[in-house]
């Protein structure tokens, strides 16, 4: 046990190994080409284990970051450095998740050197001075453009995409096909009218459908999470080209025309003739469950339910497309830690992770890549781990895994449509105060849900004198 | 990289430094706030280093200490014409930023600060126009070098260049944008521009290295004078060229190269007494650098604050604000358009009976007027969150080492319990006395409890309308002879309480129960009369939910439950739920919420504005000065306790808010809080009531789990985290599930059953377990495991538990044949719960095997859209004797 005075002999000795090193602290700094910052910064570094903290992923998608950070730890290892790194699960609670970084960095309860944050969260941490500016390289242009864009604030990188995530639109080809839609495969180009239109054809087919179905489609519009704020945002991105509620800086940039105009997009797409009911009372797993029950035709969702919904459903009832109109980015962005004493190492695994290779693992096992090179170079391949259902079955067994996948071994809708509907996709707004711009916004939009629901001209009024007194405007 | 080398070049070198100012303050309410005498020592310095290293020829090279900006646009106007090859520019003095503005104004000697709404500042260069004139020079390159406070505000204007500027200009900045920092006492240079020298005269250096290198000491070593203190980093903005600048090459000394030279000192040492320097960023540090930067008359700033409201009313620095209360400067504005920072976050932890009431005080504190800092920006947010009460007793008295830092997947606190809070708020007074260790030298934390509770509720009988005593005196009295008279009115009356490990309120009523003491009742039998099948009830509000689902059943069941559920805890099925009158056992003693302030060792870092921040919460949730307010109209967290049907935490446990629940207002005496040692006794005749426990663990290792396998979150795993309740008495052992299709026996032994280490189990669960290319037969693992337990059940009352942890893929086999209802009705016939694990969203949706089998057998069913490892380990250790102690 490490308990008591060996924990304090610990601490006491990493100061005075700190203090020993601070005296030639710049002597390190020629043993590394190209990189003076992280060399310079090593000289004074603490030695030590690297901690990353996560959230908790029972999702089967957890399993690739483990073996990627033990992948790391090997050629350290190999190299004869004696960095190591170790994941620290938080809750799996996204909120719990967010106030043990926050506090814990604010405070020193915990020492983490690398966190995993949300994209959300981006503006915050580094508003707060809690996390580190790194260097510009570390988000080269092999980074999807819109990814990119949720590692920075205020034009400097405080953090490097780790796994991105975007919504996408789920469907049922063997619906349409027995509503006689010739068409089953849903381009790029589908946009909310067509969908409409096919929702009115799996209506009128009615009891051509399996029993099971309710209504066109199903999204998460439950007001208490922030699953509201997601389709809110896309309706209204979709609504306006160049729609932003905050500008640069975080301030409120809105209009009340614009308001108006997202309102009326998201009424149109969440009117009763076409959505499930239950999609107000509807997170993620709700939905997932719903749609996978055969109860809608369509579904928004993110990708990971790619890799869920090919449990049950086979190639030819499944299908996936780019969300009509635009998309909401997800994912998350690894950062340093403002008092981490090991920033140099950890910056390097930080850039392993995020790297060529490892985003192709991610991508294989399921999540978002936030690389081009992941997408569309086939020589590139992942030997870091073994992503999960990459194993072959053996003749007499079951298969492992029943994501249809490219010749190259990615999800066979990679290239096609979640790299499209990422490049194409938009943040949520970025600003330092972003749970109360989260709280405001879905508090308005629920009064649309209501039973007697305001005009759009007044709830667009209220949500932007709201949206006023909850950021700071220009 | 390529690089420029401006050797032998028309190149110039202009220095302009002010170490003296003549308007500072207090003598002069318009001047700056003092001299800077380091600005003198940066000038020599550097221009020695620049002399020796070789770039710029000694006529090249000028010096100024301009008092005015005409003065100082002549040597500017002069060095831009003269430069052919690389033109140098470096300022150190004060730098400032106006009150409405983000840009740089650097200041000459006769500098005046004009205060209004939009200060105006004289005798000053704005930076922009100096980027100006650059733009006319010759030069091939430009270097510029600012040491000064806001010296980063200087990159906005960089980076508003054209690019044929940006391609030749380059920017060092000493310190990030909207930060002051320390001038150094004066004997010496100023802290970044002794480095700069240093570098400068330490061999080669190109712009971009000594960027580099500046910022990694100055942020390793240094401090801004930010409250709190934020690392010092000076940024850079280098040519877009892509082409680095030579700035010197000093000749290269004779021994052992640079690595092995210590810095040469050319000045004293500025950091006092011995040439020491603060460790980098240590507590000890941190705290050292604070103090220096608070200490009245010690070092200067570089500038001071210029009534920019939004920084002072991030950092507050004590001298600083004192100088703009004297240049009559508005600090804080109020209005809108100031951008507030992020605030400062507070971790709440409570009892999961209080979690909804807590969450609605935070959420109305949080837009109060109590939570506005003067400028009209939120002083903290608050994420409440619950936990299981005896775990949270547990990990604060036996854990606080990992759950500050934890080192391994199978004891993470930080996951299993939570963030480590900054406040408790337990709901008995009690709690906090058995979380506090008795040796403090292995406790990573402090637990600083407020005297007495701010809130009551008692724990009553919650007991249907129709079997209910009229008489309010017959409504209080013991438990023993409450539930007596119920069962008298009613045979077939029940009476149910929840999991004493998950509340407080749980072991509350758990203590009643045993009737307390040495003359109480066995716990066995005791258990028995509350026993029900399935598990019990998570919370108060949950058990109150759940019995509405059957009509009966909610007609003859009494709930011990805190009495403020009576009115929050009825939402679900309103309109057909029985109606429930409380009795009041005085024998049962009574929730006390208490605030309870927690410290975490070393956590040190914005102490003072966390307490400020803690302090600010308790005042509003709890009244002043901790007493609690037994007048007639409470406010604050009190009022919204009392709409949530509690009473005060004090004198007469007085109801808080008003309106008929079916509660009495004054039931007499109530019972007060509990003893700790009630508390742990019940916890333990609870745990051992039945005896030590045998749980056996399905692990679906068929290869469709491959994917859900690997790390902490895999499925060996989420087993080997819940062996947490099971303690050295307890059997269990774990089967994988896969085998060939028929084969008679689809499993095997992962770790053998019987009593366990539990490090050694946990360690050899993953060790052991692998994914098999076959499949899973649900259905002969099932049957095989209920025959299994029900063998070694026979002569004894022991609990036993079966969980099968799997992904449903072969669930369908569940069903071939119609044999799911064989298997159903197997679950029923034998007394062992199984709890199905689903690590499928949906897994425990009406309909689905897994729910319809963990019914049948009195378990319960859990899927990933809850937290699936946490309530898997609380079962667990339900069946279990638990962790000693």
């Amino acid at each position: 046990m490490r308990h008591g005075p060996g924990r304090v002999g610990l601490r006491a000795s990493a100061g005075l190994l700190a203090l020993l090193l601070a005296a030639g602290c710049d002597a390190g700094a020629s043993d590394g080409p190209g990189d003076g910052r992280q060399t310079a910064a090593g000289a004074a570094e603490i030695a030590g284990e690297i901690v990353l903290a996560s959230g908790r992923d029972v999702t089967g998608k957890g399993g690739i970051r483990q073996q990627l950070i033990a992948e790391w730890n090997r050629q350290q290892e190999a190299k004869g450095s004696t960095s190591r790194a170790r994941l620290v699960e938080l809750p799996g609670s996204a909120d719990q998740q967010r106030s043990q970084l926050l506090g814990a960095l604010q405070s020193g309860s915990a020492e983490y050197d690398v966190v995993n944050l949300d994209v959300t969260w981006v503006p915050e941490f580094a508003a707060a001075g809690l996390v580190q500016q790194l260097p510009d390289r570390l988000v080269d242009s092999d980074v999807i453009t819109s990814v990119a864009g949720t590692a920075r604030w205020k034009d400097e990188l405080y953090s490097v995409p780790f796994n991105s995530d975007v919504g996408l639109l789920f469907y049922r080809r063997d619906y349409l096909a027995s509503a006689g839609v010739t068409k089953t495969d849903l381009g790029k180009d589908t946009g909310w009218p067509v969908l409409r239109q096919l929702i009115g054809a799996l209506d009128t087919a009615g009891k051509k459908l399996p029993g099971p179905y309710a209504k066109g489609w199903t999204s998460q519009l439950d007001a208490s999470y922030e699953g509201l704020t997601v389709n809110g945002i896309e309706a209204f991105a979709s609504a306006a080209d160049g729609f932003a509620l905050t500008d640069e800086d975080g301030r409120y940039a809105g209009s009340v025309a614009d308001l108006q105009a997202g309102l009326d997009e998201l009424r149109n797409r969440t009117q009763a003739a076409y959505t499930l009911p239950d999609a107000v009372h509807s997170d993620e797993a709700d939905t997932l469950t719903d749609f996978a029950n055969g109860r809608t035709g369509f579904l928004r969702h993110w990708p990971y339910a790619y890799r869920t919904l090919h449990q049950s459903l086979s190639d030819q009832q499944l299908g996936v497309a780019p969300l009509p109109g635009k998309a909401v980015l997800g994912g998350q962005n690894l950062a340093v830690a403002r008092g981490s004493q090991r920033s140099a190492a950890a910056r390097q695994l930080v850039e392993f992770l995020t790297g060529k290779e490892s985003e192709r693992c991610l991508l294989d096992a399921g999540f978002a890549a936030t690389r081009l090179s992941a997408y569309e170079d086939n020589g590139l391949t992942c030997n870091a781990a073994k992503p999960a259902g990459q194993a072959t079955a053996g003749p007499a067994g079951e298969r492992t895994d029943r994501m249809p996948r490219d010749s190259s071994g990615r999800p066979a809708y990679a290239r096609g449509t979640l790299l499209p509907a990422l490049e194409n996709a938009v943040q949520r707004p970025r600003t330092p105060l972003y749970g109360a711009f989260s709280q405001t916004f879905t508090a308005q939009l629920a009064r649309l849900q209501g039973d007697a629901p305001p005009s759009d001209a007044e709830l667009a009024g209220d949500l932007d004198a709201e949206l006023r007194r909850a950021l700071p405007s220009r | 990289m390529a690089r420029f080398d401006p050797r032998g070049k028309a190149n110039r070198a202009l220095l302009v430094g002010v170490p003296d100012y003549d308007f500072t303050r207090p003598e002069h309410p318009f001047g700056v706030a003092g001299d800077l005498p380091a600005v003198a020592h940066n000038l020599t310095g550097l221009e020695r280093a620049l002399r020796a290293g070789g770039v710029f020829a000694e006529d090249t090279i000028t010096v100024t200490r301009p008092r005015t900006v005409d003065e100082f646009d002549q040597h500017l106007d002069a060095a831009v014409d003269a430069a052919e090859g690389l033109l140098l520019l470096y300022f150190s003095g004060h730098g400032a930023v106006p009150s409405t503005g983000d840009e740089l104004w650097m200041l000459m000697r006769r500098a005046t600060i004009v205060p209004g709404t939009e200060s105006v500042f004289r005798g000053a260069v704005p930076w922009k126009s100096v980027l100006t004139v650059l733009s006319r020079a010759r030069a091939e390159r430009v270097v510029v070098i600012l040491d000064c406070c806001y010296a980063g505000n200087a990159s906005a204007a960089w980076d508003a260049l054209g690019t044929a500027q940006r391609q030749r200009t380059s920017l060092l900045m000493s310190v990030q944008a909207n930060n002051r920092i320390d001038a150094g006492d004066g004997d010496g240079p100023t802290p970044f521009t002794a480095q700069l020298v240093r570098l400068l005269r330490d061999g080669e250096a190109g712009f971009g290295e000594l960027a580099d290198r500046l910022r990694a000491h100055m942020s390793a070593h240094h401090t801004t004078l930010r409250e709190p203190p934020e690392p010092w980093e000076p940024q850079s903005r280098s040519a877009t060229s892509g082409a680095d600048v030579l700035l010197a090459a000093p000749p290269v000394r004779p021994t052992g190269g640079r690595t092995a030279q210590p810095p040469p000192v050319l000045f004293s040492e500025p950091y006092g007494a011995g040439g020491r320097r603060p460790p980098p960023r240590s507590a000890r540090a941190r705290g050292r650098l604070r103090a220096l930067a608070r200490r009245p008359g010690g070092r200067r700033g570089l500038v001071p604050l210029t009534g920019r409201r939004r920084l002072a009313a991030a950092i507050g620095v004590p001298v600083v604000i004192a100088g703009l209360v004297a240049t009559g400067l508005a600090v804080f504005d109020g209005g809108d358009g100031a951008p507030c920072t992020p605030p400062l976050e507070l971790r709440l932890l409570t009892d999961p009976d209080l979690e909804p009431t807590l969450r609605k005080a935070a959420e109305a504190y949080l837009t109060s007027k109590a939570n506005r800092t003067a400028d009209g920006c939120r002083r903290s947010g608050i994420t409440v969150y619950s936990a299981g009460a005896a775990a949270t007793v547990a990990a604060f008295s036996r854990q606080s080492d990992p759950w500050q830092r934890p080192t391994g997947d199978d004891n993470n606190p930080q996951r299993d319990i939570g963030p480590q809070p900054d406040i408790w708020i337990p709901a008995s007074f009690a709690s906090v006395d058995r979380a506090r260790l008795t040796s403090p030298e292995r406790t990573y934390v402090t637990l600083e409890a407020d005297p007495e509770p701010f809130a009551y509720s008692p724990v009553v009988l919650a007991v249907p309308q129709e079997l209910a005593a009229e008489p309010a005196a017959d409504r209080v009295g013991s438990l023993a002879a409450l539930t007596e008279a119920i069962r008298k009115r009613e045979a077939r009356a029940e009476v149910r309480r929840t999991d004493p490990e998950n509340t407080d309120a749980g072991l509350l009523a758990t203590i009643g129960l045993y009737g307390g003491g040495t003359g109480g009742q066995d716990p066995a039998s005791a258990e028995r009369a509350v026993a029900q099948t399935g598990p019990p009830s998570r919370t108060g509000a949950e058990l109150l939910c759940t019995l509405p689902d059957d009509d009966a059943l909610d007609d003859r069941t009494t709930a011990l439950v805190p009495e403020f559920l009576l009115k929050t805890g009825v939402g679900c099925d309103s309109a057909t739920r029985t109606g429930r009158m409380a009795e009041y056992p005085v024998d049962v003693p009574g929730l006390s919420p208490t605030f309870v302030r927690v410290r975490w060792r070393g956590a040190d870092r914005d102490e003072d504005a966390r307490d400020h921040a803690v302090e600010g919460f308790r005042t509003w949730l709890t009244g002043k000065e901790g007493k609690t307010v037994s007048a007639s109209v409470p406010s604050g967290g009190l009022a919204v306790f009392g709409q949530d049907g509690f009473r005060g935490g004090s004198g007469g446990h007085r109801p808080l808010g008003g309106g008929d629940f079916g509660a009495l207002t004054d039931p007499g005496l109530l019972p007060g809080p509990a003893l700790p040692t009630s508390m742990t006794e019940a916890l333990k005749r609870y745990r051992e009531a039945e005896g030590p426990g045998r749980v056996l663990f399905l692990l679906d290792s068929s290869g469709s789990m491959g994917g859900l396998w690997e790390g902490p979150g895999g499925a060996p795993g989420i087993i080997a985290q819940s062996l947490a309740g099971l303690g050295g008495q307890d059997e269990y052992g774990v089967w994988g599930v896969a085998g060939e299709p028929g084969s008679p026996r689809p499993y095997g032994e992962v770790l053998p059953f019987g009593k366990h280490k539990r490090e050694e189990a946990q360690r050899a669960i993953p060790a052991s377990a692998q994914v098999k290319d076959m499949e899973a037969d649900p259905y002969q693992t099932l049957v095989a495991a209920l025959e299994y337990m029900a063998q070694r059940g026979t002569d004894d009352h022991r609990p036993q538990l079966i969980v099968y942890l799997t992904d449903d893929e072969d669930n369908n086999r569940l069903a071939e044949g119609g044999r799911l209802n064989d298997l159903l009705a197997a679950a029923r016939g034998r007394r062992t719960p199984v709890v199905m694990a689903s690590l499928d969203s949906g897994g425990c949706d009406k309909g689905r095997p897994d729910a319809a089998v963990s019914e049948a057998s009195g378990g319960r069913c859990l899927d990933t859209k809850g937290d699936l490892v946490a309530r898997l380990r609380d079962e667990v250790a339900r069946t279990g004797t638990g962790d000693e102690g």
